[in-house]
């Protein structure tokens, strides 16, 4: 019986020699129904083109490194596996709204900004100190952000998102969702210095709520969700009585 | 981004549409502003239109009004958080308050048109 193949057509650019990124076209043997796009380009790399550039690490759906647009849906490639595909072809492109690098590989540059701007991490007034023992949470107050945390930065969600490509400067999805992680946990005390990074005219206000971060987050975050969440909370904030309390 | 990119994909031409019923929407609002200018004089000599276009037009803008109305209700378990409430719940108790909200508005309609 023949062998089985499938054609990938991946991103090929080189800064300094191309003008434009251009598709070339890969026609690889296909001989495992477990196989994943990133299986593909990994066979490339080592068997036909070992110039191919892109970014992975873990092939588990965890480190968030391996996000390419997969036939024009931003996806994980080490969770897209070919089987669904063939016998079509595959078109693999970087992810869409980001300056390429090279090849497969998007500037994060932007993004990694973003992220710094939101403070994600644990804000306290006053230093919980080592010897008071540990900042216990109750399963409810986990369960306040829990979905949240799951972000792993991979950017599909803003690739996915018009509303970035067509203002970069909009704070985005992922950066709103971590955000709300931190406002939402009971140990944080950082609102007050998030709100005028995520309140502003580049934050959350920019969203008009197209949805489809939520559609592609390969981890169930909904930062739709996470953002419309935070424009009633900063509206209630701002309407009701003591909203602007100090937390 | 490329101009087309609101067609290349069931989603986000769903957004554009749900957006664009803004537009005539308010255009009827204007109308209905008009209207009102009109009738300041009191119901004596006042007859509101009734051509056949004005007609039409208005279903088609009652379609969009529907639509937008129907979009905006299904996207409220997303944004209203209760703690225990489920998303379903919320977006049912929605359009519970809208179809209520509905029959009043007809019945104080239909009884002061009489």
């Amino acid at each position: 019986m023949a062998e089985k193949r499938i054609t990938i057509r991946a991103t090929r650019f080189d800064p300094d020699k191309d003008r434009a990124p251009r598709l070339q076209s890969y026609d690889i043997p296909f001989s495992d129904d477990s196989m994943v796009v990133l299986d593909a380009l990994n066979h490339i790399k080592s068997h036909v083109d070992g110039s191919l550039s892109y970014r992975w690490s873990c092939r588990m759906g965890i480190c968030g490194s391996c996000g390419m647009m997969v036939n024009g849906t931003p996806k994980l490639t080490c969770n897209a596996f070919l089987r669904d595909y063939w016998p079509r072809s595959i078109t693999v492109e970087p992810l869409q709204n980001f300056p390429i690098v090279r090849d497969l590989v998007i500037d994060m540059e932007s993004f990694m900004h973003k992220l710094k701007s939101i403070k994600p991490w644990i804000i306290r007034k006053q230093d919980y100190p080592l010897g008071a023992g540990e900042h216990r949470q109750t399963m409810d107050q986990i369960d306040e952000f829990r979905q949240f945390s799951e972000c792993i930065n991979c950017m599909l969600c803003y690739a996915a998102c018009p509303v970035y490509g067509l203002n970069d400067e909009f704070l985005g999805p992922a950066a709103t969702a971590l955000a709300r992680r931190y406002n939402l946990d009971s140990r944080d005390q950082g609102v007050k210095e998030r709100l005028p990074v995520i309140a502003n005219s580049e934050g959350i206000w920019e969203c008009s709520f197209v949805g489809e971060c939520s559609v592609v987050c390969p981890k169930g975050v909904d930062p739709a969700k996470a953002i419309q969440q935070t424009k009633l909370d900063t509206t209630m904030r701002f309407v009701l009585p003591y909203g602007n309390r100090e937390e | 981004m490329a101009r087309g990119w609101w067609l290349r994909q069931r989603h986000y031409f769903l957004y554009m549409v749900r957006e664009f019923t803004a537009v005539p929407m308010a255009l009827w609002l204007l109308w209905f502003l008009v209207e009102i200018q009109r009738a300041s004089n009191g119901p004596k000599g006042y007859y509101p239109h009734s051509s056949p276009g004005f007609v039409v037009f208005s279903v088609i803008v009652l379609g969009f009004a529907l639509y937008h109305s129907y979009t905006f209700l299904s996207l409220a378990g997303v944004i209203i958080h209760i703690k225990g409430v489920s998303s379903r719940l919320i977006v049912l108790s929605q359009f519970a308050l809208w179809f209520v909200a509905s029959v009043v508005i007809a019945a104080a309609l239909i009884g002061f048109a009489r």
